[in-house]
């Protein structure tokens, strides 16, 4: 999927930005991302079942996260359970999302100061 | 987990088990599995509201789901079609063809037939079947307010000679008009342009003579004149006011004979000698044709009962009684609002070929889908095995091939929208070969259109479905081995691809045969087939009253005409005729009265002509049997002349010579007959005529009538210069107008017919391609499959010519065959169609033995097959044998 430009995705979709954020430095399952999710956000975003498997197997298709090879120590793992992570190139998708926000609110920030100001 | 949560956990998997199999296959445990997860979860913290959130969200996306599939299975098929680009393009040239061909030639066959333009709701206007009637019965009709919503008088053609007052040449012209009661225009639903119509009000007799021109007449001889409304025209000699222009592309009620002026009945005798004799109030002068607009509901065949019991009651009344046969109807009533003067039977005939020959190319289309869908089912029996190995079920890859076949077919209909509404505009901004000033209102029928559409959908579906529910029963280890030479059920290796083109050809030739047969019929049925020898043959037409002859003098005039011209140099031959070619404009009913203890028999609708003395001698028609008329005859009103038909209808095999019959309120003797001319347009079946002789009487009578006479020259000779200066010599005062020749008649007659004549033929070439498209392309898929077998023969060292004969003898023996069921087939199905119809048992009648068609159809269809086998036989024996043999 490298021949796609990551700023094509951007700006991303609340809850693809919030699965792809959960990923970073961690595979996790379907729950555990449901799971993140809701910690994250204080209860505010819950990403139903069917919604979140729809999201994963469109982020799959556009290369922007995997199904992980690697399972947790057998006691903890559950063999129904598959694992995700973030590709390369689903990285530089967050990442570019990230800077994205950040430049927003850089502009909101300067407006507020001006508004201070005057 | 409580009970009360395993209930809503029930129906989360229930849901979730829904989801589309390729889904459940990688994300369906997952999905459970959070399901068990979050529903305790979800229960603690949201309650009920957050399970039925839970619930609402798996179900709300199950459609979706579907929906990506669909779009999935859409760009595969739209992937593997372009992957091969050769079967999309014969099976969306083939569909698109068909549909856009069926669309285009059917509309413009229709067209002929169709409705009249400027005309309101034209089906719902009827007009008495060949025959006319008097203006009292008229009236009578027209109050009969339960039956006819109104009704209206015509008479017509009727010529004026017409002055436009300004014009400095003073010069008359002829031209066509009808005379028509008050109720026309209302009547038909036309509202003029600018002006007035007429109305029961404003049009009562002895009011100042009144006139409603045509646009036509408006832009030609008027000018276009914004204030023509209220200028005077001098119409044979009086002058009347122009009260309306009529609306655009109105030319009366029967465009075939168009008519550019609009005369009340209530203009008087000056303004038209037609009304001469107190029509109006004599109910024996049946000269009005009577157009009806049926009332609210009523349909033809109440509407036909309800007049002819009425016509049987004003018949008792005015004691008119006894004339009238009364036996059967009185009076028949046909359709009127057409743009010719369509007979029931006429419109049968079009409306039955059209059928035929639109099922007949619609099977073309689906036979070429079927093959080739069939064909290519057959060779993608790897790739099925291949996904069903993967985890694909069944139900997916049928729904695969589904959705291609019905990308194929709705490609292909796209394209055939197109191309009809292509073809349509190119043929109605054709100029009509033809003199009868019409333009075709040429549109596709909308039900024609969705119909073929739908048909070619179903084929598709139908045919791309019966490879897929075959294909994905194989046996996956086998068909991964062997490809697309595993066997299928039934068949053996060989079997099914020879199956498919001798069915393929059987198919083709059979539908495009019977096409040829149909299209050919209508073309007999539609010439017009007279025996007239048209060389050196002219006309000139004569109207003495008109020109202000007495009758006395008129039949004077019309006694002495032909010798006086007989006399000149190069003219071989005279007749006098009421008209030139044999119409059917006027029709009659003969009986045979009971004789020699015979019952008598009677003959209603008989096409009824005057002719003059040698009549069938100038026109080189010999006689069947008896004499024709001669000087003689004009003294009295009393032989006749039969054509064979009327002679056969009449007195069966029996001589019909010295035989005695009764037209209306006379005797005639026959003296002879004559063969069957068939004068009319799409007359399936030759028309009955008398031919009563033209006596001074019926000068007399009829002394509006013009009288055309036929003038037969000698080869090289200038006759009808000689003609025309012994006519100025001998009668200076008589104007001689219409002079033709016979030829240019029949082409103005013939005209229609060769439209629509080549209408048909077009669809029988466009049926050529369409048999063609197929079979070549079912044929060299075949032999593009046996590449491999090619390969493996040139490798064990056959050489490249002996490969090739090879190829071709089977082809040969394949199209052989398929020739021989085709043709069988094609006999087979035109005795079907005889049988069901009527109309086509007449016309087929020795058209499917037309040896050129038998084996010329054939033979081009077998050579094409023949170079489908060779030419990708040759390219198969130039490839390396390593490559082809690598292939599968």
């Amino acid at each position: 999927m490298t021949d796609k430009d990551p700023r094509d995705f951007l700006p991303l979709h609340q809850n693809w930005f919030h699965i792809l954020l959960s990923l970073v430095g961690a595979e996790q399952h379907g729950y555990g991302i449901m799971q993140e999710v809701l910690d994250r956000t204080n209860g505010a975003v819950r990403i139903w079942p069917a919604t979140l498997y729809g999201t994963l197997q469109r982020l799959i298709g556009d290369g922007l996260i995997e199904e992980s090879d690697e399972r947790p120590v057998a006691e903890l793992d559950d063999a129904r359970r598959r694992y995700y992570k973030l590709t390369k190139f689903g990285r530089k998708v967050l990442d570019l999302e990230c800077e994205r926000l950040q430049e927003m609110l850089r502009m909101v920030q300067k407006k507020r100061r001006q508004e201070a100001y005057e | 987990m409580t009970s009360r949560l395993r209930i809503w956990l029930t129906f989360y998997r229930r849901l979730a088990s829904a989801y589309p199999h390729e889904f459940r296959m990688r994300y369906g445990e997952d999905l459970d599995r959070l399901g068990e997860d979050a529903i305790p979860d979800v229960w603690r913290r949201y309650g009920v509201a957050g399970l039925v959130k839970l619930l609402a969200d798996i179900a709300f996306r199950l459609p979706a789901m579907y929906l990506l599939e669909i779009r999935q299975d859409v760009v595969y098929a739209l992937r593997m079609l372009a992957k091969s680009p050769g079967f999309t393009a014969v099976a969306m040239l083939s569909v698109g063809l068909g549909i856009g061909m069926c669309c285009a030639v059917l509309a413009e066959c229709r067209a002929i037939v169709g409705p009249a333009p400027g005309l309101r709701d034209p089906a719902t206007l009827a007009t008495f079947f060949w025959s006319q009637a008097s203006y009292p019965y008229f009236e009578r009709y027209r109050d009969a307010r339960q039956t006819v919503a109104s009704a209206a008088a015509v008479m017509g053609p009727v010529p004026f000679a017409v002055v436009v007052t300004g014009d400095k040449s003073g010069r008359a012209e002829r031209v066509s008009g009808h005379l028509v009661s008050p109720e026309y225009f209302t009547t038909l639903g036309v509202t003029p342009a600018a002006g007035r119509g007429f109305g029961p009000e404003t049009e009562k007799p002895g009011m100042a003579p009144v006139v409603v021109v045509s646009d036509r007449f408006w832009r030609t001889h008027l000018g276009a004149d914004p204030h023509a409304v209220g200028r005077t025209l001098r119409l044979n000699g009086s002058m009347a006011t122009i009260v309306g222009v009529g609306p655009k592309d109105f030319l009366g009620i029967w465009p075939q004979s168009p008519a550019d002026l609009f005369v009340p009945v209530t203009c008087g005798v000056s303004l038209a000698p037609e009304l001469s004799g107190d029509p109006l109030h004599r109910s024996d002068r049946e000269i009005f044709r009577v157009v009806f607009r049926l009332a609210h509901g009523v349909t033809l065949p109440a509407a036909e009962a309800a007049l002819d019991a009425l016509t049987r009651n004003i018949d008792r009344e005015t004691g008119a009684w006894h004339n009238r046969d009364r036996q059967g109807r009185v009076i028949r009533l046909m359709p009127a609002g057409t743009v010719g003067y369509a007979t029931p039977e006429q419109h049968a005939l079009v409306d039955t070929f059209n059928v035929v020959l639109w099922a007949l190319v619609l099977s073309l289309v689906c036979a070429n889908l079927a093959g080739l869908l069939l064909a290519r089912g057959s060779q993608r029996r790897r790739e099925i095995a291949i996904r069903l190995s993967v985890g694909a079920s069944r139900v997916r890859l049928v729904r695969q091939f589904l959705t291609e076949s019905v990308l194929l077919s709705f490609a292909g209909g796209l394209a055939g929208i197109v191309l009809a509404y292509w073809i349509t505009h190119v043929l109605s901004s054709l100029p009509l070969p033809s003199q009868i000033p019409l333009e075709f209102n040429c549109h596709i029928d909308l039900h024609v259109l969705a119909i073929t559409l739908a048909i070619a959908l179903a084929a598709g579906i139908g045919f791309g479905l019966a490879p897929a529910l075959a294909s994905t029963r194989t046996d996956i280890g086998v068909t991964l081995k062997k490809g697309a030479q595993a066997p299928l059920r039934g068949y053996r290796r060989f079997g099914l691809r020879n199956l498919f083109v001798v069915g393929q050809m059987a198919a083709s030739l059979m539908l495009l045969l019977v096409t040829w047969f149909v299209a050919l019929a209508f073309l007999s049925a539609a010439r017009v087939d007279t025996g007239i020898e048209v060389a050196n043959l002219n006309m000139v037409s004569l109207d003495p009253v008109r020109d202000g002859y007495s009758a006395e003098r008129a039949a004077a005039l019309f006694t002495n005409l032909p010798e006086e011209l007989s006399r000149i140099d190069g003219v071989r031959a005279v007749a006098l005729t009421g008209s030139a070619l044999p119409s059917h404009g006027d029709s009659t009913r003969v009986s045979a009265p009971a004789a020699n203890g015979k019952v008598g028999q009677v003959l209603n609708l008989v096409s009824r002509e005057r002719i003059g003395a040698n009549y069938f001698a100038t026109l080189g028609i010999p006689l069947v049997g008896g004499r024709e008329f001669d000087l003689r005859d004009r003294e009295r009103d009393g032989p006749a002349i039969l054509s064979q038909t009327a002679a056969r209808a009449l007195f069966g095999v029996e001589d019909p010579i010295g035989r005695r019959i009764r037209e209306r309120d006379s005797n005639y003797t026959v003296v002879g007959v004559s063969r069957d001319m068939r004068a009319g347009l799409l007359i399936a079946r030759p028309v009955a005529t008398v031919f009563l002789p033209l006596t001074p009487e019926w000068f007399g009578k009829n002394a509006a009538q013009r009288v055309t006479v036929l003038v037969r020259g000698m080869p090289g000779w200038d006759t009808m210069a000689s003609v025309r200066d012994r006519m100025a010599s001998l009668h200076s005062d008589l104007t001689v107008f219409d002079e033709h020749t016979m030829q240019e008649d029949l082409d103005r007659v013939n005209s229609l017919a060769q439209w629509t004549s080549a209408m048909y033929v077009i669809l029988g070439f466009f049926a050529l391609l369409l048999a063609s498209i197929g079979l070549g392309a079912v044929t060299a898929y075949a032999v593009v499959r046996r590449r491999k077998e090619i390969g493996i023969r040139m490798a064990l060292g056959a050489r490249a010519r002996q490969v090739r004969g090879l190829v071709l003898r089977e082809g040969t023996a394949l199209v052989a065959v398929g020739s021989a069921l085709g043709l069988s087939g094609a006999f087979a199905l035109a005795r079907v169609f005889s049988v069901y119809s009527d109309v086509l048992a007449r016309s087929f009648g020795n058209r499917h033995n037309n040896p050129l068609l038998l084996v010329g159809a054939p033979l081009v269809l077998a050579g094409l097959a023949m170079l489908a086998c060779y030419l990708p036989a040759r390219r198969a024996t130039k490839i390396d044998p390593m490559s082809a043999l690598r292939e599968e």
